[in-house]
């Protein structure tokens, strides 16, 4: 995973390079620095100290061995925190929150139905009164209005 | 106006009822943040930035400046009762915090570093009010070459401070430099990187990448090393009536320490990118070399705590030095501090102080009551932080989920940048994992347009000649005490690291 994720520095620090090069002019026309001046520079930097790290990554070897029940939770948590993003297109903000905490709670916090029943419905009322009632400040709206709030 | 009449002047601006009230709940929820382990002040301050929008600029700033030195207080409380760190300035106070609690002193040493950080604090502000206009009158000499080799002294700083990683923390620094980049280029007018999208002509905004990277990805490694497993089983029980007080020796044998721990943090926390980590880390080893007993160190020696905790509360009020007279950040939690000053238009530098007076003053008032605000809070409300290292972080943890994502979309009502936030909060996760630096990043993406901009206007006096740092004097010396510092501070961090390992194993 570890050179999965370098891999991926990589890339990113290729295409961010090419794009220097290729789109950004390193004077202008009066002869001033110009706009790909610093990000080429930038850009090599982390290419060439992306390598060596991948280097030292592949001759470590493979210290890091993936321990899956590690992952799960993580996984989990990462997996239901982006459905979160995706309801609060859909519901707005009171509702996903309560869908999310509902469902989360129920994986993360098993077999207390009481108290994760009060903390779904508790915290988005506290969170919503907080953002729009006292901060005035807005909460995401949703693609589907089930609560007029 | 002189000092005593600038300080006053401050006073009669942060004692107001509502000024007061932000101080206070800023006291409170920085306690919090900093009780919270893996949770810390930068990770507290941006998601809790945008809280702070609808409030009156001088009330915010002040709310969020005490909730960045009052993560310092709470972070000790788990050291001491737990022996985990509530954030990496406390990891010093765990080798001596908690034998001391084992050995049934729990109560005074929750005493003693709740007046160590209060007298860090204090003795640190002190030091902010006659040296930062001072500061601002030096800098004030400062051009484009310096303000480059200002930033480049923070990120290499921060970045020779990572150790055996240091690749990686530069990695990250440059990731940062080239997000920086992002936008419309203000000199030439061009677009870079922004494929056409109207969301990023103005740039990768700064908060959901903060948010993202200090908040989720903070709190997805927690799940990652099992923090929700672990309940808080193994907290040290204390005796809130009989022996809460510390004794009259505790007092007068770290009174010294507390003189030593606050000099030092301060000057530390004044080195850009250096920090109040290595402040408590660097205090802690010199007290033990100049203890009649160091062997005592890490069996419960109140030295051990008092000297780290006195220097990163001290480190902390140093931090605001460059903050607000250079305009460059020395740390990710005082970079998200800079993010707030921007966002209420206002540019930290060398005229800053000249020309918000009321502001800049009535922050470093604040600084005062908020440190005594601290002390009381930390000594009489130990039992409410308690309950909080009780809450399971199963429970925190979807919690934060969903204040930072609301926190998020409330800054611009922007779904992109949610979006935006959850992306950094993967990130910041791996980088995490794997040994990069979220906090070099964050660092980088504000200094980056600062340097890029300083280094073109360098150039363009000098007519290309990067021997333009050489022929100036104040640049000279920006370049001797940074090399100075990159050779002398992990030699000193690695020191004191050793110094704490060397005790725990003892023990």
């Amino acid at each position: 995973m570890r050179i999965a994720f370098l891999l991926a520095v990589l890339a990113g620090g290729v295409f961010y390079t090419y794009v220097a090069f290729v789109d950004l002019n390193f004077l202008t026309r009066t002869g001033r620095l110009g706009p790909g001046f610093f990000p080429r520079n930038v850009g090599v930097l982390i290419v060439l100290l992306t390598i060596w790290a991948l280097v030292d990554a592949l001759r470590a070897g493979r210290q890091d061995q993936p321990d899956a029940g590690r992952w799960r939770d993580v996984i989990v948590l990462i997996g239901l925190a982006l459905c979160f993003a995706v309801a609060l297109r859909l519901f707005g903000g009171f509702v996903a929150t309560v869908i999310y905490l509902a469902v989360t709670l129920s994986v993360l916090n098993r077999g207390k139905f009481v108290q994760n029943a009060l903390l779904s419905i508790l915290v988005p009322t506290a969170v919503y009164l907080l953002f729009d009632r006292v901060l005035n400040a807005s909460m995401p709206p949703g693609l589907i209005n089930i609560l007029p709030i | 106006m002189d000092i005593f009449g600038d300080l006053l002047m401050g006073l009669s601006i942060a004692i107001t009822p509502i000024n007061l009230l932000y101080l206070l709940v800023g006291a409170m929820v920085g306690m919090v943040v900093g009780v919270i382990p893996g949770f810390g002040p930068s990770a507290g301050l941006a998601i809790l930035l945008p809280v702070t929008f609808g409030m009156d600029p001088t009330g915010a700033i002040m709310m969020l400046a005490a909730i960045y030195y009052g993560a310092m207080y709470g972070g000790t409380i788990t050291s001491i009762l737990l022996n985990t760190p509530g954030e990496s300035a406390t990891v010093a106070s765990t080798f001596d915090g908690y034998p001391l609690a084992k050995k049934g002193r729990a109560g005074p040493a929750l005493v003693m570093q709740a007046v160590a950080s209060f007298v860090g604090g204090t003795v640190g502000v002190i030091l902010i009010t006659i040296l930062a206009p001072m500061f601002a009158q030096v800098s004030r000499s400062f051009g484009p070459p310096e303000y480059f080799l200002l930033a480049m002294m923070g990120m290499l700083t921060l970045v020779v401070m990572i150790g055996n990683h240091w690749k990686l923390g530069l990695i990250s620094a440059l990731i940062g430099f080239a997000l920086g980049t992002v936008g419309v280029d203000l000199e030439s007018g061009q677009g870079r990187y922004t494929f056409g999208s109207a969301e990023l002509i103005g740039g990768i905004y700064f908060i959901p990448i903060a948010i993202g990277l200090f908040g989720l990805g903070e709190l997805f490694y927690s799940f990652y090393v099992g923090m929700h497993r672990s309940g808080s089983g193994g907290i040290v029980q204390y005796d809130k009536e009989a022996e809460f007080w510390p004794s009259a020796h505790d007092w007068l044998s770290t009174r010294m320490t507390m003189v030593r721990g606050s000099i030092l943090g301060f000057v530390v926390g004044v080195i850009p990118g250096a920090g109040a980590t290595i402040a408590s880390l660097m205090a802690y080893s010199t007290e033990r070399s100049m203890s009649k007993t160091p062997e005592k160190f890490g069996t419960g020696e109140m030295a051990g705590l008092v000297a780290p905790e006195t220097a990163n509360n001290a480190a902390s009020s140093g931090a605001m030095i460059p903050l607000l007279t250079l305009g460059i950040p020395g740390s990710a939690s005082t970079a998200v501090l800079l993010a707030a000053f921007m966002l209420w238009g206002l540019r930290p530098g060398p005229l800053f102080m000249e020309q918000n007076p009321e502001l800049a003053w009535g922050l470093i008032a604040s600084m005062y009551l908020g440190n005594m605000i601290l002390l009381a809070v930390s000594i009489f409300a130990i039992p409410l932080f308690v309950q909080i290292i009780k809450v399971p972080y199963r429970l925190l943890g979807p919690v934060i989920v969903v204040i930072c994502a609301l926190g998020t979309f409330s800054v611009h009502a922007s779904f992109i940048e949610t979006y935006l936030m959850f992306a950094a909060g993967i990130v910041g996760f791996f980088m995490r994992l794997y040994g990069f630096s979220p906090a070099a990043l964050v660092l980088a993406l504000v200094l980056g347009p600062l340097a890029e901009e300083a280094l073109r206007q360098t150039l363009t006096i000098s007519r290309g000649s990067g021997m333009i740092f050489l022929e100036r004097p104040a640049s000279r010396w920006i370049i001797a005490v940074t090399i100075m510092l990159v050779i002398v501070l992990p030699l000193m961090s690695r020191f004191g690291k050793s110094a704490g390992e060397a005790e725990k194993a003892g023990t």
